[in-house]
């Protein structure tokens, strides 16, 4: 294990939470002088159990497919550009799949040292347990994770 | 994003007082109308849209649920409209099931990753008879809101 840490992971799904996150993860990168990876993944397995159960027809699926990979392409566009503020260099990757699984396999294959999320849900039920993929990340990843909460001073560093 | 989040008390109709499917498709988008406020001009649009997704095929998906849905520029974020009618209603479902329960989401396509999770957690939610059974019979949006809560 590498402490302070040396590759970092930033996991994005365009939630505000996951914005803080990466604006976190630059910093982390570059006090650390750390490796620093964004990656937004277009979580098909869900588009395909939408199809399963009826409530996608193929075409919707298709376009909604097509939409994420557009969020994607946008997220990533703004990690840099929030990384380039910083003078930070990142690699952007883009997958399709499972969310928690993709994340997983590539933090071992790559050997993430860190991976840094938006906050988990902080109003949920007892139904929802276990079925966001953030909640899912922490519970699986082989590696330590850090979860940013909401910080007005982190965006006014970035202004 | 879970449901608990985004369910809000003034966009849950019960009971749903339409007949027939169309009826219902109209009940569901004017409760949205009313409870986000938006103008003839988007309440319009919203319903073009559900009604545009509705003639590509059914969103009865059985067992007495309909998830009618579309994307929509003329709302801000996602939303979503539950509502629980008395009687049941026939959407062409394709287990040729009357319906009960219905919920109607609409997001800007800016929204679509928050959209994919919304219908799955429904999807999800629903997959228990028990659920389905308790949510027939909630009598107020407060009710709704606890069950989804508990």
């Amino acid at each position: 294990m590498a402490v302070p840490f040396k590759n970092i992971l930033v996991y994005i799904d365009g939630s505000e939470e996951s914005i803080s996150a990466m604006m976190y993860g630059i910093l982390l990168a570059k006090q650390n002088k750390a490796e620093l990876s964004a990656m937004y993944v277009v979580n098909t397995k869900a588009l395909s159990d939408l199809v399963k159960v009826g409530i996608f027809l193929d075409l919707e699926k298709n376009e909604y497919q097509r939409d994420l990979q557009k969020d994607a392409e946008r997220y990533l566009k703004h990690a840099q550009k929030l990384a380039k503020k910083k003078e930070v260099d990142v690699s952007c990757i883009t997958e399709e799949g499972s969310a928690h699984r993709i994340v997983r396999d590539y933090i071992k294959s790559n050997d993430v040292d860190l991976l840094v999320l938006g906050g988990v849900s902080t109003i949920r039920s007892r139904r929802d347990e276990l079925n966001s993929e953030t909640d899912r990340m922490v519970r699986t990843v082989p590696c330590p994770v850090m979860l940013v909460r909401e910080d007005e001073d982190l965006w006014e560093t970035f202004e | 994003m879970n449901l608990v989040e985004i369910l809000d008390e003034n966009l849950i109709k019960v009971p749903l007082t339409g007949k027939t499917k169309d009826e219902i498709l109209e009940e569901l988008v004017q409760t949205l109308a009313k409870g986000k406020d938006l103008s003839s001009f988007d309440y319009k649009a919203v319903l073009t849209a559900v009604k545009n997704r509705e003639e590509l095929g059914s969103t009865g998906i059985g067992k007495g649920i309909c998830i009618p849905h579309a994307q929509s520029e003329a709302i801000d974020k996602i939303s979503l409209v539950v509502g629980v009618s008395k009687e049941p209603i026939d959407f062409d479902s394709p287990d040729h099931m009357k319906s009960k329960l219905f919920f109607l989401v609409v997001a800007p396509v800016s929204a679509a990753s928050a959209h994919v999770e919304v219908l799955a957690a429904i999807a999800r939610s629903c997959s228990s008879s028990v659920f389905r059974r308790m949510l027939e019979q909630c009598k107020s949006s407060r009710e709704i809101i606890q069950l989804f809560a508990e």
